[in-house]
């Protein structure tokens, strides 16, 4: 095998093609560790995450994301740096990675970095290389910042073990929500072995916390915990299916986090859709809102959707879409209703019902004490009371619900969408584009 | 009865002045106001102190507070005394009677029914958001060596509304510990200073400042470029979302920040 590292590539153009390449890897979160500075060398960690920046796309840039490499020796066939295509190819060499991260990290740019890599040689070698370079990083330039590591599938668990303990947090990517799609685009990839590290990680920090409570200076094995992304729209599986993979991901794997990643035909592969509209932004969206009822609102998949309703409402988000079929919970009364019925009520978010169950101890609330807690009253005067009373004269009743909030939304004053209606961006949209007006219209009329 | 206007300076001890001052009147908090500095619309029948700040008087009450508040409504509560609004002396100032004469004590962020409270919250709210923007988007450029400090002193510019130095200054003290920098705030001429390994202190550089241009190290252009560059190619081309990019970063901050700097 030959080497194709081109020795003489500046450090410049490393980064724009590994930046470039490692661009679809959705996490972003420098969130869950917690580390002061030790006064050595540089860098803490922030509980709640630091994003630095936000890039063209509106997603934030937290981390230095770039690929050790984008060689690789597999064939995926969503995958821009797959060995058929023909795209220019980089390696970093350890040194560049480290001098970059602590030259960007003291200027303010990033919280930390992410390093991800294709495949070079084999799984073992890769692995190999990326632990080297974080664990330079560790100790020559004493860096105390945020690091995510790719755990590579394959690779031996004694090299896992090394670069759980040099990373804050470790992510492998599950790609596709059932085993049939990962083969079907993923020839040389296999379910058995993404969840095999998964596993283990997991594993490693549940011991890694017994170790901490009886040692209180062991080292931190994952402090940040393990993450993974399912990318959208490749293939033909419905939100249920979905959701239930990544339900499961949380309570069997003990996940931080599952990212969707709407998919983008990088390849032009023609197997797979080729989505004119643009990625499918909407449904990556409710994807995103139903992950979020599932972590902080104690909501179940099964609650949200059925196999016979198997996808969500384009029109409402998922917690107005679930209220409004289950108005015998309907109206709550704000003084007296508990938190997890709070947390139930469209408008309402984990802010303020804890708010609302703080607030009330002093007396009863109003609509207008609401509003400065910061209840979204547009959407939760049809599911409220105060003091036995609504806010205006509204009817019970689903139809009528349902046309209200989406009509708030075509007059732009209803749920507020990263992107117009129909789905596309911003930037997509022209005047003459008249096709989000059809889909609206046809909301209307349910 | 006769409206009482204690009129104070623009800052935590300034307001922390006034609170200890309306106390001492003792005659309830009803009809005594505290304003933040000028007077500006006279009213009839009332009448107007000018309170002088007073560094054992804003102590007393400073340890008061955080004593019968706890650390977390204490903080707040300088939160909102760092406010850009000028109600935030009168705000301040009811909250804090509200807890230490109504009774709410340290929940007293909590009683978001009192609308003094509710405004105190929201200033609150306001300078903790910012402090935490600044955190995040604030740029330290590297200063070339000088006769006094030899290389890699790194010196950040920022134009907040509110008084945020004070909160951030803690956060890069901890994180860049072994970094000499500094952070200038333009809308208050307010510098926060960090040496290497020590602790860090405010200057006030006084309005007839004017900030030089700074002289970079050789090193600084090129790790912005390479920045920059990573940023134009982090962006997916067609999930391009320039109005969601604004709502997450706001202008105002990006005119700041080196990667929104058309270069070259």
């Amino acid at each position: 095998m030959d080497i194709r590292i081109a020795p003489q590539m500046s450090v410049m153009d490393k980064l724009k093609i590994l930046g470039d390449a490692a661009k679809y890897d959705v996490s972003c979160s420098s969130s869950g560790s917690f580390r002061k500075n030790d006064g050595q060398g540089i860098g803490n960690t922030v509980a709640a995450g630091l994003c630095h920046s936000f890039a063209a796309d509106g997603r934030c840039v937290s981390l230095l994301k770039i690929l050790f490499t984008n060689e690789c020796i597999y064939d995926c066939r969503y995958c821009v740096n797959r060995c058929s295509n023909d795209v220019p190819r980089a390696s970093f060499t350890p040194d560049e990675v480290c001098e970059l991260t602590m030259e960007f990290y003291r200027r303010n740019y990033i919280e930390g970095l992410f390093l991800s890599s294709g495949i070079l040689y084999s799984p073992n070698y890769t692995m190999e290389l990326i632990c080297e370079t974080v664990h330079r990083l560790r100790t020559l330039h004493r860096f105390q910042g945020y690091i995510h590591i790719k755990a590579i599938p394959g690779a031996d668990p004694l090299l896992i073990q090394r670069a759980g303990y040099l990373a804050d947090r470790m992510s492998v990517n599950l790609e596709m929500a059932t085993a049939e799609g990962l083969r079907a685009v993923a020839p040389n990839k296999h379910r058995k072995n993404i969840l095999k590290p998964m596993r283990q990680i997991q594993n490693g920090i549940t011991e890694n916390r017994n170790e901490i409570t009886l040692y209180k200076h062991a080292p931190h094995f994952c402090e940040a915990g393990q993450s993974t992304q399912m990318v959208i729209g490749a293939l033909p599986e419905s939100d249920y299916q979905i959701m239930s993979v990544a339900e499961s991901l949380y309570d069997k794997f003990s996940l931080k986090r599952v990212y969707y990643s709407a998919f983008v035909n990088v390849n032009e592969e023609k197997d797979l859709p080729a989505l004119a509209g643009g990625p499918p932004l909407l449904r990556e969206h409710r994807l995103y809102q139903a992950d979020w009822l599932l972590r902080f609102y104690d909501f179940k998949v099964d609650e949200l959707l059925t196999a016979d309703r198997p996808n969500f409402n384009t029109a409402i988000d998922p917690k107005a879409d679930w209220a409004v079929r289950h108005l015998e919970c309907f109206p709550v009364e704000i003084n007296r209703a508990d938190y997890h019925l709070l947390l139930r009520i469209p408008g309402v978010g984990v802010k303020s019902a804890r708010r609302i169950v703080a607030a009330r101890r002093f007396g009863s609330l109003t609509f207008d004490d609401l509003k400065k807690i910061g209840v979204v009253l547009k959407r939760a005067l049809y599911f409220i009371t105060c003091n036995g009373k609504m806010m205006y004269p509204t009817k019970l009743e689903e139809q009528y619900i349902v046309r209200n909030l989406t009509y708030q939304n075509q007059m732009g004053r209803g749920e507020r969408l990263p992107f117009m209606a129909d789905g596309t961006t911003y930037r997509q949209m022209s005047l003459f584009d008249m096709a989000g007006f059809d889909d609206v219209r046809k909301v209307v009329s349910i | 009865m006769e409206e009482k206007y204690l009129i104070c300076e623009d800052s935590l001890e300034g307001i922390f002045t006034g609170i200890y001052d309306a106390y001492a009147l003792r005659e309830g908090h009803k009809h005594v106001h505290i304003q933040v500095g000028e007077e500006e619309n006279l009213r009839l029948f009332a009448t107007y102190m000018h309170i002088l700040p007073d560094p054992v008087k804003t102590e007393k009450v400073a340890d008061t507070l955080k004593e019968r508040l706890g650390e977390h409504a204490y903080h707040s509560l300088c939160r909102a005394a760092a406010s850009c609004y000028p109600d935030k002396g009168e705000a301040v100032y009811k909250t804090v009677v509200d807890a230490l004469t109504a009774g709410s004590g340290s929940r007293v962020m909590e009683n978001l029914r009192n609308p003094y409270v509710a405004r105190c919250f929201e200033l609150a709210r306001f300078t903790a958001n910012e402090a935490h923007f600044e955190i995040e988007f604030l740029r330290f450029q590297e200063l070339a060596d000088s006769e006094t400090a030899k290389g890699g002193v790194l010196f950040a510019r920022i134009g907040p509304k509110n008084n945020v130095i004070p909160f951030i200054m803690p956060h890069f003290a901890d994180r860049l510990s072994i970094e000499n920098f500094m952070v200038y705030d333009e809308n208050r001429k307010l510098f926060g200073v960090h040496p290497a390994r020590e602790e860090w202190y405010l200057v006030t550089a006084g309005d007839a400042f004017v900030l030089k241009d700074p002289v970079y190290s050789e090193k600084e252009e090129g790790y912005q470029e390479l920045f920059r560059a990573f940023h134009r190619t982090i962006g997916i081309r067609s999930r391009e979302n320039r109005k969601l990019q604004r709502q997450m970063c706001a202008y105002r901050y990006q005119d700041y920040m080196v990667e929104f700097q058309q270069k070259g």
